[in-house]
């Protein structure tokens, strides 16, 4: 049987596993709104552990980290640094998140946010942040999808073609069994890729080399330009590093599809076990990843740009079985649809919660704005497809861009999560994203990353000297509210009310 | 309590377990970032159990950082 058969026959098989998951999902559901967009606040530790790693790690762990190490080296193993940051912060801001939530209802960030500033400015800002950065993501993603299945078939699928499909299909779980289904394909998806990406990059390096480490010293022996810091092309400065290390990590959390998954936690405790655990995933994944990209730079020289990012799939058809190869590659389409699903979950909750049933129609039933939450994925799916068949950039520059626009959050979620510090208001925080949204363009499109430090990080510096600056002259948030949170917080940290 | 009393900041542990952790962590986190990444971990040489000595540097940074998020969550930080 040809290559390009099996391989695409996997990943349909793959894709109907899916739905049926999502039509087993919507037959579970309650049809209340908390159900549908929390999975009722029940999830425990196996399945918020896979949903939050195979959500984190997306078509740009499985192939754009492929391309970068390809690219610019061993500079790439810098995301350990971000993926053990995510585990801290999850372990000390998200198990304050996961409190308010349970405490107070939020459903979605700018919920927590618009309630401790009150102020319906500071919500519509949020909105606003959290869709469109997040929107990236889902280009992100459907153009990873749409590499693979036009690697996959051998070109008989067309990348626009490819991208439709599993948009589609994505969607159809999603609009089925609401955040259930995406949990549950979750699952599956987080242990796949796992295995996919790990079982792949071995089988290459004893393929190419005879075992991984022959393929360390090959490396080494032949391009020791991919062994040093700042790479090649001079790319891993110590500002990129730094900048790379807050923006894909306080960025990445503070995204609304990582942010809700904290709100679903059956209890804090299995918060701080996922914030200790979590890194042991995300950074391992990276391993198999930096052999198959160093690997590549070897035996297949020569791919610029974001071709560089189909190094992995382009290295499996040439020298690994078709079944194995399908196997690999469905395990490639999980990776980016565990991250599109997410995505796409969470906007339409941001976009129910805090435009529709807040500003249109607040008091319809709860069946009302699950139909207008499947509606919006249309809407989504829509955006999602022109975007991703416009443009062509590395999956990786796009992750960052994503991540920094959400790491403009940081400020007013610190001053929300840690009490005693100085408050923030109203006024301030929606003009320090503001001015940090403007700083980000700036460094990031007219002058890219000035002094070598990364656009995310001055846009968050910005940011956060005009949110405090503004703050000390505006009006302050109430006592009563500033209280009643920080006392939930000091509350669920210290045991006491009073701090 | 007054809603407009100070209340005691939450950016720095209140319990001794809190401290190690917090310190634990930030000290291994600085060995993984620059200027230590770019100055004094910037070497191939020597070859540790046949991987460059940057790598298998980073990543025994990255495992002690999770042995102490691990530790936190077992003393129940």
């Amino acid at each position: 049987m040809e290559a390009w058969v099996v391989a695409t026959g996997l990943i349909v098989v793959y894709l109907v596993l899916t739905i049926v998951l999502g039509i087993v999902a919507n037959r579970r559901m309650t049809g209340d709104m908390e159900d549908f967009l929390l999975y009722g606040r029940k999830a425990g530790f196996v399945v918020l552990y896979l949903t939050v790693v195979a959500s984190f790690h997306s078509a740009f762990a499985f192939l754009g980290s492929g391309g970068f190490f390809y690219t610019h080296g061993v500079g790439f193993w810098a995301a350990g640094t971000w993926t053990l940051l995510v585990g801290a912060i999850t372990y000390v801001i998200g198990t304050r998140i996961w409190a308010l939530g349970k405490a107070f209802g939020y459903m979605t960030p700018a919920d927590m946010l618009a309630d401790f500033y009150e102020s319906e400015a500071v919500r519509v800002t949020v909105a606003v942040v959290s869709v469109v950065f997040t929107i990236l993501y889902i280009q992100v993603q459907a153009q990873g999808l749409g590499y693979i299945i036009n690697v996959a078939s051998g070109e008989r699928i067309s990348f626009e073609a490819g991208t439709l499909i599993l948009l589609i299909v994505a969607a159809v779980y999603l609009m089925a069994g609401g955040l259930r289904a995406v949990y549950w394909t979750d699952v599956l998806q987080g242990v796949w890729m796992y295995v996919a990406v790990w079982v792949g990059a071995l089988v290459l390096s004893y393929e190419l080399f005879g075992g991984p480490l022959e393929l360390w010293r090959a490396v080494s022996e032949q391009r020791p330009d991919l062994l040093s810091l700042p790479g090649p092309q001079g790319f891993f400065t110590p500002g990129m590093w730094v900048g790379m290390t807050i923006t894909l990590s306080f960025g990445i959390v503070f995204q609304p599809h990582m942010m809700i998954r904290y709100y679903t936690a059956v209890d804090g405790k299995t918060i701080k076990l996922l914030g200790a655990t979590t890194p042991i995933y995300l950074m391992t994944l990276y391993i198999p990843a930096a052999m198959v990209g160093l690997g590549g730079a070897l035996v297949m020289p020569g791919l610029e740009g974001a071709q560089a990012d189909r190094i992995f799939p382009e290295l499996l058809f040439a020298y690994t079985s078709p079944w194995l190869t399908g196997a690999i590659l469905a395990g490639a389409t999980a990776a980016a649809m565990s991250t599109l699903d997410s995505i796409l979950h969470a906007n339409m909750t941001v976009l129910t919660r805090d435009v529709y049933q807040r500003f249109i129609r607040p008091n319809e039933s709860q069946g009302h704005y699950i139909n207008v939450g499947r509606a919006i994925v249309v809407g989504l799916l829509v955006v999602g497809y022109l975007l991703s068949v416009g443009t062509g950039d590395y999956l990786v520059v796009l992750v960052t861009l994503s991540g920094a626009g959400a790491l403009q959050l940081m400020p007013s979620i610190l001053g929300v999560c840690f009490p005693g510090g100085r408050t923030l208001t109203r006024a301030g925080v929606v003009l320090g994203i503001a001015a940090g949204l403007v700083t980000l363009y700036v460094t990031m499109v007219v002058s890219p990353h000035p002094l070598g430090m990364h656009a995310g990080l001055w846009g968050l510096l910005v940011n956060t000297a005009v949110a405090l600056n503004v703050s000390v002259f505006t009006t302050p948030p109430s006592a009563i509210t500033i209280h009643r949170v920080h006392g939930e917080v000091e509350r669920f940290v210290y045991g006491t009310e009073d701090g | 309590m007054n809603g407009n009393a100070p209340r005691r900041s939450h950016f720095f542990p209140r319990t001794r377990d809190g401290r190690t952790a917090t310190t634990a962590f930030l000290a291994l986190f600085l060995l993984a970032m620059p200027p230590m990444t770019h100055a004094v971990l910037n070497r191939t040489d020597p070859w540790i159990f046949g991987l460059p000595f940057f790598y298998v540097a980073l990543l025994a940074v990255y495992c002690a950082l999770i042995l102490v998020l691990i530790w936190a969550f077992r003393r129940g930080v």
